[in-house]
């Protein structure tokens, strides 16, 4: 049993996750009061802040104090509705897909199920927008009470100017009647006049405007029952054509009865043929031989729905490793040479200090030229084929938009590894370097066996500093080039600008900053591995 | 021609107008299979003295000679201990020696390689502690093991900077009968650096003393007559041994009196300085002194 607890706590060390340990203590009943303190410490209490921030701070406070005509911060309530909603898409693209290929047996029953469905959904619309309806009429009433004092108010103060500004008219038309030609002081008078005619013109046009808008932003005060129903029935319309998709993909559309017409169709036409001659059976022949290929062509067709968000997350981490592995891979040889020649690292200096700062958004353009003059006909490419090829990666469908990004990745990541891992060459021990100099190692040995083992955690520390860097770059990058990824869900949802694209947005916020966390976890296990007594700090 | 051979050594660094000297005209020339110890202070260059035997450092004066020619590098004939153990700290103590023995021995295979470390390891009784790395083990063990990584490199000469200081006293002389062990059966040159006079007469043929730092030189040797192999039970009643070890240790007190009295006490003539007013300072402020303008 004891083994078990040590073994625990040893993963627990490794993978950092420290504040799981005084649960496992206390299971084995280690020092409860300790314990309990502790897991009030870094559990409860962390717990708890997140609840005050989440649910008080931000729903209480921050979301109505930030408002625009063009809309407003989501309430947790609707970020985790339309969280809801993208993993309902995926599901729906994903049991679409999956119509599409049905056949036989299984079709048939899919299609006995969804007529169902489909009768039922139709009755929660009507009952839906029957709801609507009544909580319209509702707030039209309510809001025409809350309107009619303001508009009241409007009216008159129009009437009031009008009047105010006949009298003052009539006044400057009398006051100029009464200036006799030559009458300096008199004309001065009446310009005098027609100024502060004008200035009151102006300030009356702005009480006319103030007040206009009172009125309008009364009218345009959202009412929440509204939008509740609102969204409700918008639920249900898409409930409904997503049935509707469902039903065309398993009958009309559906690949193996589209196949079976075909085959049919072709079977006709090969009788018709045997009964022809001369040019109409040379036409027919050229119309089975069309449809021949055309069934082909469908036999090995896809389902063509939009990306859906989780293959879009796994195209965005599987473009992030490919970009930390080829900025991996330039920066640690040439960090590994900056250590260990100072003329070497002279060289660098320049390039390294000019091109560190150089902001993701700046290269992915130049990149992407470089990218696409390197493939200029990227389907017919072999390295493109082969990456297709690939058994696991090659359902992701690498592509030159693809390719910018990761190199973008890597260029703006591999500053941090090439840093560090010439600190970690060049700050060796030097006693270390002194028992190689005694044994005689060659310089192949003492660069594996010495200076890399030595400087091994530091380029860890820079790997993983390069791995979040990398992260954050990609979805800037992605977002440019239009590569299929999380990146591509973000200016969809910005050019989308639908009510809850926001709340997408904050959704997806939660999904990058998880999932760096996670790729953050990971580095840092792996530098502990490497880390040994004695070595650079180990965060 | 000795076999390992200092003459007119000088060690400084700094540019010419400032020098300064670690070392300066040492003379010291080993026998083959003989067993010098260096006696010293702390800081009076003692591992330079040893950097340089072993080739690490080069002099700035005069030269060293290893069988006739001089040494421009280090290497595993001249098997030198380090003061500070430098165990590769990410390999275990098995793989530090074994990291040697490759090097030393290439053609071996796998297995013999394995049996040589498990050999020399036992031979410093660090066989439970094989697959533990240097930062789980205490400083005498480390020690332990660093000597059996330099054992293990099968040196010339066996240049030992203080292998036993940070050790306790019996698994000091446990050590020390090894050393003395190993000397004698392999019959090894042995360059020793130790501050413990008792331990260098019972080990050592000749004992030479490093005076201190800085320009540190070495002074009269004292030759060490009795008899192998010492006991260290009897050598404590052994006339011989109380002689030297007296005189030994006078005349390292000596050295220590002389620099201490060498050393010119740094006389700075000070400025008289007086204040003009020995009153006390008052807030109000003084007008005095500008009416005079």
């Amino acid at each position: 049993m004891e083994k078990i607890k040590y073994l625990l706590l040893k993963t627990i060390d490794i993978t950092g996750l420290t504040f799981l340990a005084p649960v496992v203590r206390l299971c084995y009943r280690e020092e409860p009061q300790v314990q309990l303190k502790k897991i009030g410490q870094w559990i409860i209490v962390p717990l708890i802040a997140v609840f005050i921030a989440l649910f008080i701070i931000y729903d209480g406070f921050i979301v109505d104090t930030f408002k625009t005509k063009a809309g407003k911060l989501p309430t947790s309530s609707k970020i985790y509705s339309s969280y809801k909603s993208i993993d309902q898409l995926h599901d729906d693209e994903l049991a679409k897909q999956r119509a599409y290929h049905l056949s036989g047996e299984e079709r048939v029953e899919a299609l006995n199920a969804v007529d169902e469905k489909i009768s039922s959904a139709e009755e929660s619309l009507k009952l839906a927008t029957q709801a609507v309806k009544d909580e319209q009429k509702i707030t039209d009433r309510e809001k025409a009470k809350k309107v009619a004092p303001a508009e009241a108010e409007y009216a008159k103060l129009k009437e009031d100017i009008k009047a105010a500004a006949a009298l003052r008219d009539e006044e400057l038309r009398l006051l100029s009647e009464s200036v006799t030609p030559g009458d300096g002081a008199a004309a001065q008078k009446l310009l005098e006049r027609v100024r502060a005619d004008n200035a009151q013109d102006s300030l009356d046009t702005e009480a006319r405007n103030l007040a206009k808008e009172k009125t309008n932003s009364i009218r345009l005060e959202p009412s929440p029952e509204l939008a509740e129903r609102k969204t409700e029935e918008t639920y249900h319309v898409e409930r409904l054509a997503f049935l509707k998709i469902y039903k065309q993909l398993l009958s009309s559309k559906n690949k193996s009865l589209v196949i079976d017409e075909k085959k049919e169709k072709i079977a006709a036409y090969e009788t018709e043929l045997s009964v022809l001659t001369g040019a109409d059976a040379l036409k027919k022949a050229k119309s089975i031989v069309r449809q021949e290929s055309v069934m082909g062509n469908k036999k090995e067709s896809e389902y063509a729905g939009s990306k859906t968000i989780w293959y879009q997350v796994e195209r965005s981490i599987l473009c992030v490793f490919t970009g930390f592995l080829i900025g991996s891979i330039i920066a640690i040889p040439m960090g590994i040479f900056c250590g260990l020649n100072k003329t070497f690292m002279a060289i660098m200096t320049p390039f390294i200090a000019i091109f560190k700062p150089v902001s993701p958004i700046v290269w992915l353009p130049i990149i992407l030229i470089v990218v696409m003059g390197a493939f200029p006909n990227p389907d017919k490419h072999p390295f493109m084929e082969f990456l297709a090829e690939l058994p696991l990666i090659g359902v992701y469908k690498i592509n030159p938009a693809f390719m910018a990004s990761a190199v973008t990745v890597a260029l703006c990541s591999l500053w941090a590894t090439m840093a560090n891992t010439a600190l970690g060459v060049a700050s060796i021990d030097k006693d270390h370097m002194n028992v190689a100099r005694v044994l005689k190692l060659g310089f192949c040995a003492r660069l594996f066996k010495i200076i890399i083992p030595s400087s091994l955690p530091l380029i860890f520390a820079g790997l993983r500093i390069s791995l979040g860097v990398g992260w954050m770059v990609l979805i800037a990058a992605e977002l440019l080039s239009s590569s299929e990824g999380i990146g591509k869900f973000v200016f969809d949802e910005f050019n989308n600008g639908s009510s809850d694209s926001l709340a997408k947005m904050v959704v997806v916020v939660f999904i990058v900053g998880i999932i760096g966390l996670i790729l953050d976890r990971i580095m840092i296990i792996f530098q502990r591995l490497v880390s040994f007594e004695g070595s650079a700090a180990t965060i | 021609m000795s076999f390992l051979e200092l003459t007119n050594v000088d060690v400084s660094f700094g540019p010419p107008s400032n020098q300064v000297d670690i070392l300066k005209n040492i003379n010291l020339s080993v026998e083959e299979n003989e067993f010098v110890a260096v006696i010293g202070f702390s800081g009076s260059g003692k591992s330079t003295l040893m950097n340089l035997l072993s080739g690490l450092q080069m002099p700035s004066n005069g030269s060293s000679s290893f069988k006739g020619s001089s040494i421009k590098e280090p290497g595993p004939e001249l098997g030198m201990m380090f003061q500070n153990y430098s165990l590769l700290p990410w390999l275990s103590v098995g793989d530090n020696v074994k990291l040697a023995i490759n090097r030393v021995f290439p053609k071996l295979s796998k297995s013999e390689v394995h049996e040589k470390m498990l050999h020399y390891v036992m031979m410093v009784k660090l066989d439970h502690a094989v697959d533990k790395k240097p930062h789980e083990l205490s400083g005498g063990m480390r020690q332990r093991a660093s000597l059996s990584r330099t054992l293990s490199l099968d040196p010339e000469v066996l240049l030992l900077d203080e292998p036993l200081s940070a050790l306790d006293a019996l698994t000091r002389s446990e050590l020390q009968d090894q050393i003395l062990n190993i000397w004698g059966n392999d019959k090894r040159t042995v360059v020793m650096i130790t501050n413990d006079v008792d331990e260098a007469v019972l080990m050592a043929d000749r004992i030479v003393p490093l005076t201190m730092g800085p320009g540190a030189t070495l002074s009269k040797e004292f030759i060490v007559n009795i008899d192998r192999p010492r006991d260290r039970h009897t050598l404590n009643d052994d006339p011989e041994f109380m002689r030297l070890k007296s005189e030994i240790t006078a005349f390292m007190l000596g050295l220590n009196k002389e620099n201490k009295e060498l050393k010119t006490e740094s006389k700075v003539t000070m400025p008289d300085v007086r204040p003009k007013d020995f009153s006390l300072p008052s807030g109000a402020i003084k007008f005095s002194h500008l009416q005079k303008k």
